[in-house]
């Protein structure tokens, strides 16, 4: 079969390839998915420049993206939750790694049936970003009327971001630029706020809940906006003492300066690390379903446009998802 | 069960052989919410007569959309017709939209009730005849009634299945987008 693969770290143009490679095999528990589209996400620019290889390391060469969207066409003897002719999608575990390629194996409980009201390119636009917001805001306990600082809310995670935490019935701010406010608020957010023009750090103030998905200092400066007892998630700043030792790093400790935040405001900071949940796919089916979540989709490429849509990717452009069309 | 054998005995003079045939080739089922009972590219040999909860059928799209042609409650027949008279692949999905209760047919065991007790294919008859009915009307009620005015018709054919169904199996069997469904929901409330 097809697949677009990573075969060194490095500049994008030089480390993918198009090979062809045998079609997985699947063991007692997983499913055999004929891949209909793929998405990629930020955390696949990432990969290739070689940013995360201690954290993943990488065996080249490897098929790339996690993102899925297909039909199942085997089941392992073990598999009891899904049928073959299923039409289901996923964000495949690590070790599975590999969704632009015209087949992948998957882990059957990761896995779910894709939402019936809505395409494949659509479907797979969802999981990884869908579960990260899902997770990460279950995480901090988000309930009705608290209100929520959801950081670049045009992203793949903030844009899923908002709409779960209006279905549970937040109040949200979100960041963006300029050019995305109009279609960031049509997604509900109560008060976006254009970063370009306005300090959000002035407008919002004691939030119940800040999740940040950007990174540098977007973690510290979360302190500053919390109400006492809040709850900072995030999942790109620094990682905690608990995420750590599930690592392997026992000693690790909380950088000081986010310790003594966390101390002043009585606030807890979480490294939200997400993992593939089938049951939270289902959660998610139903609500795109009702039409409580719509799918964000930047653009659609062909497969054999997959390292112009990794560029488009690369240039942190894009207004919500960019999805691979396989078949 | 006695509910189909109560159906057919008003329609047709039914002998207790033809009764003991059908019951000896038909089995009760109790279907969970979610259950799948035929599914789409897979072989079909099952006919089901639904005597409670409500079945759908749909066929999905080569982009993955779902669309639906039948909502089966109480006493309406439900199979991929177009599998079994071609004998084909399933072109559609069946699937339990509430716990259900059918009685389940081999297709080719109640093919052969025809030619074993003649008399019951007059009732099958009149079931093709009720089910063309149906669709011609679904048919032309497509061709030349608004969006409300098949909402509001639905509404009264399908009492309290909005109970059950999900927005957009209501949508994909008026053959309107959700958005529309909604807008006519808010339109209707308004009035």
């Amino acid at each position: 079969m097809k697949a677009l693969q990573i075969v060194k770290y490095g500049e994008i143009k030089d480390s993918l390839s198009f090979n062809e490679v045998s079609k997985p095999a699947i063991l007692t528990n997983d499913v055999l998915i004929e891949i209909k589209a793929a998405a990629i996400n930020p955390i696949d620019k990432s990969i290739i420049l070689g940013h995360l290889q201690a954290m993943i390391p990488i065996p080249f060469p490897r098929t790339i993206a996690y993102d899925v969207s297909g039909v199942v066409v085997e089941k392992g003897a073990e598999v009891s939750n899904l049928e073959i002719g299923d039409l289901v999608y996923a964000r495949v575990p690590q070790e599975q790694m590999g969704t632009v390629a015209e087949y992948v194996a998957v882990t059957s409980t990761v896995v779910s049936r894709k939402p019936g009201n809505i395409s494949f390119e659509e479907a797979a636009s969802i999981p990884l970003a869908g579960l990260t917001a899902l997770q990460s805001l279950e995480y901090a306990g988000i309930k009705a009327n608290d209100k929520v600082l959801i950081h670049a809310g045009s992203g793949g995670v903030g844009s899923f971001a908002i709409q779960y935490a209006k279905a549970k019935g937040a109040y949200v701010y979100t960041t963006t630029s300029t050019a995305n406010v109009a279609w960031v608020k049509a997604l509900g957010a109560d008060r976006v706020i254009d970063y370009k023009t306005e300090d959000y750090k002035t407008i919002v103030k004691d939030a119940d809940i800040v999740f940040d998905t950007l990174g540098q200092n977007y973690a510290l400066e979360a302190f500053e906006v919390i109400k006492q007892g809040g709850k900072v998630v995030s999942v790109v700043g620094p990682i905690d003492e608990e995420t750590a030792k599930m690592f392997g790093m026992a000693d690790y400790k909380l950088p000081e300066e986010l310790s003594q935040l966390c101390s002043a405001k009585e606030a807890t900071y979480k490294f939200i690390f997400m993992h593939p949940n089938g049951a939270h796919l289902e959660q998610i089916k139903s609500m795109i379903e009702e039409e409580i979540i719509k799918p964000i989709i930047d653009k659609v490429y062909p497969f054999t446009e997959s390292i112009e849509a990794i560029n488009h990717l690369a240039s942190g452009r894009a207004k919500g998802k960019i999805v691979i069309k396989i078949s | 069960m006695e509910e189909l054998i109560e159906k057919i005995k008003s329609s047709i003079h039914l002998s207790f052989k033809a009764e003991e045939y059908i019951r000896s080739i038909s089995k009760v089922k109790i279907v969970a919410k979610g259950a799948t009972l035929i599914r789409q590219g897979q072989p079909v040999n099952k006919i089901y007569f639904v005597t409670d909860g409500c079945l759908r059928s749909y066929c999905t799209d080569k982009n993955g959309k779902e669309h639906t042609l039948q909502l089966a409650i109480k006493n309406w027949w439900i199979s991929d017709y177009i599998a079994l008279h071609n004998n084909e692949l399933a072109t559609l999905t069946i699937e339990s939209l509430k716990e259900s209760t059918v009685i389940e047919f081999k297709a080719k065991q109640l093919e052969k009730m025809f030619t074993r007790f003649p008399e019951y294919e007059s009732f099958q008859r009149r079931i093709l005849e009720r089910h063309v009915v149906s669709l011609h009307k679904r048919i032309l009620n497509q061709l030349q009634l608004t969006a409300p005015e098949r909402y509001d018709l639905f509404l009264t054919q399908y009492p309290d299945i909005e109970k059950y169904t999900r927005n957009y199996h209501i949508a994909s069997f008026l053959g309107i987008t959700q958005e529309s469904l909604s807008r006519i929901r808010v339109e209707k409330a308004k009035k």
